[in-house]
């Protein structure tokens, strides 16, 4: 990599700071100061606006593990390695976050943490293979092995899915419908400030997303550039 | 198209040779299945709970359970004196090794089924003899979707430094919606429902096993590399 680039990408990474940066800014206020508390649940229900994102934010992640997957068995380049790990640890943070605050807001309004629903199953589900994604990226040398290894594992986790969707689906289900998407349209099962609160939460993680994604991706490039300058000093002499 | 069906064949048959001299792991797997299925008896209480509830969850568990030990056998014999890059030097196609593999998997396991299932109907006083064509058919689609899945991941794994551990972490999360079909559709069977009461299932099931064999022949090229 030469300077220009390093310092260009700096630029645009200070860029995603501010912007992500701002956007939570705004989520707060709307979250904690602009939208009213909902009637019968309280203000427990705010805890919504993070939960929400969250589990969009997860589930976008583990789709770009899986377009990553896909592309590095094709192309067999390193870069789609490094972002199919970037986006399965922030995807493992963010489902952890989600079955973190699921059960925070269904003990005041379930009168239980944990019920075996099926959104709460799946997400589980979810989580532990994505988590044993990651522990099989530990257990192989870094190289070649580990790259194909952890692909093969992130197109058959994600192809997954649906299959769990359903059978835990039909098994049962009682979580809250969607309300942004429902049978009437878009946005018609909320109330509007609700779901401008929810519109400034998602852009906020999101663009989260792509600052953390940004981090990682780089921190991956500069070992592999430590580990190119080790060989060639070391053994060069 | 002849030759590749040879050679699946050579790999089934090799492995039965094996098995046959050994006669290593069909005993392991048998007496392993059984232990499972007194273990759960041990921990549930038959007279406060029904046989034909708890019955299907425990047969199931124990065909999971001494299956994975077929699975870890399957390829990490294969690690011991270097056997696996011989059968990779072979000039056969990779996707001939992973059939092979699968088909004797699918056999050992089905013939520990045929042996478990006389000892699960006396064990839970569940007649399974007038319900037993469906129940088959059942126990072969999820048979084979464990298997697919599993031949798959047995070859990955095998390469990995923990590997009897890690067979089990990956394997698992990605069976639970099969485990979830197979038990709802014996329990269901039991109670003598017709098969097609339950088609929701036995598709769910069906297409496991055709995406993931799908998926195992487009992928096994990378596993099996070297």
């Amino acid at each position: 990599m030469n300077p220009d680039a390093v310092e260009e990408n700096q630029e645009e990474g200070n860029i995603l700071v501010w912007l992500t940066g701002l956007a939570f800014l705004a989520a707060m206020i709307a979250i904690f100061i602009y939208v009213p508390t909902e009637r019968t649940e309280g203000v427990i229900q705010r805890i919504m606006y993070f939960h929400v994102p969250s589990a969009w934010l997860s589930f976008f992640a583990f789709f770009v593990v899986f377009i990553c997957s896909i592309l590095f068995l094709w192309k067999k380049e390193r870069e789609w390695d490094i972002y199919a790990q970037a986006s399965a640890e922030i995807g493992v943070i963010f489902c952890s976050l989600v079955l973190v605050t699921g059960p925070i807001w269904a003990r005041p309004i379930w009168g239980a943490w944990w019920v075996w629903d099926a959104r709460l199953t799946s997400t589980l589900i979810l989580w532990i293979i994505y988590v044993a994604y990651l522990m099989l990226r530990t257990q192989c040398d870094a190289g070649s092995m580990r790259a194909r290894y952890a692909a093969v594992l992130g197109i058959v986790g994600f192809l997954n899915i649906p299959f769990i969707h359903f059978s835990v689906l039909w098994w049962r289900t009682f979580h809250p419908q969607p309300k942004v998407i429902t049978n009437e349209g878009i946005g018609k099962g909320m109330d509007p400030t609700m779901l401008a609160t929810l519109g400034v939460s998602l852009c906020a993680f999101t663009l989260l997303y792509f600052l953390l994604m940004g981090v990682r991706v780089r921190q991956e490039n500069l070992k592999d550039e430590i580990d190119r300058l080790k060989k060639e000093k070391l053994y060069s002499s | 198209m002849n030759l590749f069906l040879n050679q699946i064949l050579a790999i089934v048959w090799k492995d039965f040779v094996t098995e046959l001299k050994t006669r290593e792991l069909f005993s392991a797997m048998f007496i392993f299945a059984l232990l499972v299925i007194l273990i759960f008896i041990f921990s549930v209480n038959l007279s406060v709970v029904k046989a034909s509830e708890v019955g299907p969850g425990v047969l199931w568990v124990a065909f999971l359970f001494s299956g994975t030990i077929g699975l870890n056998r399957s390829f990490m014999l294969e690690q011991e004196n270097g056997c696996l890059m011989g059968l990779m030097l072979v000039p056969a196609d990779r996707t001939a090794i992973y059939f092979g593999k699968l088909i004797s998997n699918f056999i050992f396991l089905s013939i520990m089924e045929l042996f478990i299932l006389p000892l699960f109907m006396i064990f839970f006083n569940i007649d399974i003899l007038e319900h037993l064509l469906p129940l088959l058919i059942v126990i072969f689609l999820g048979t084979l979707g464990f298997c697919a899945l599993g031949t798959l991941l047995s070859s990955l794994a095998s390469n990995l430094k923990t590997r009897e551990i890690m067979l089990p972490i990956l394997l698992y999360p990605l069976l639970i919606p099969i485990i979830i079909a197979v038990v709802r559709m014996t329990g269901q069977i039991l109670n003598g429902e017709p098969l097609s009461e339950m088609m929701n299932w036995i598709g769910l099931t069906a297409s496991f096993d055709i995406i993931y064999i799908g998926v195992s022949i487009m992928t096994i090229d990378h596993i099996l590399e070297e």
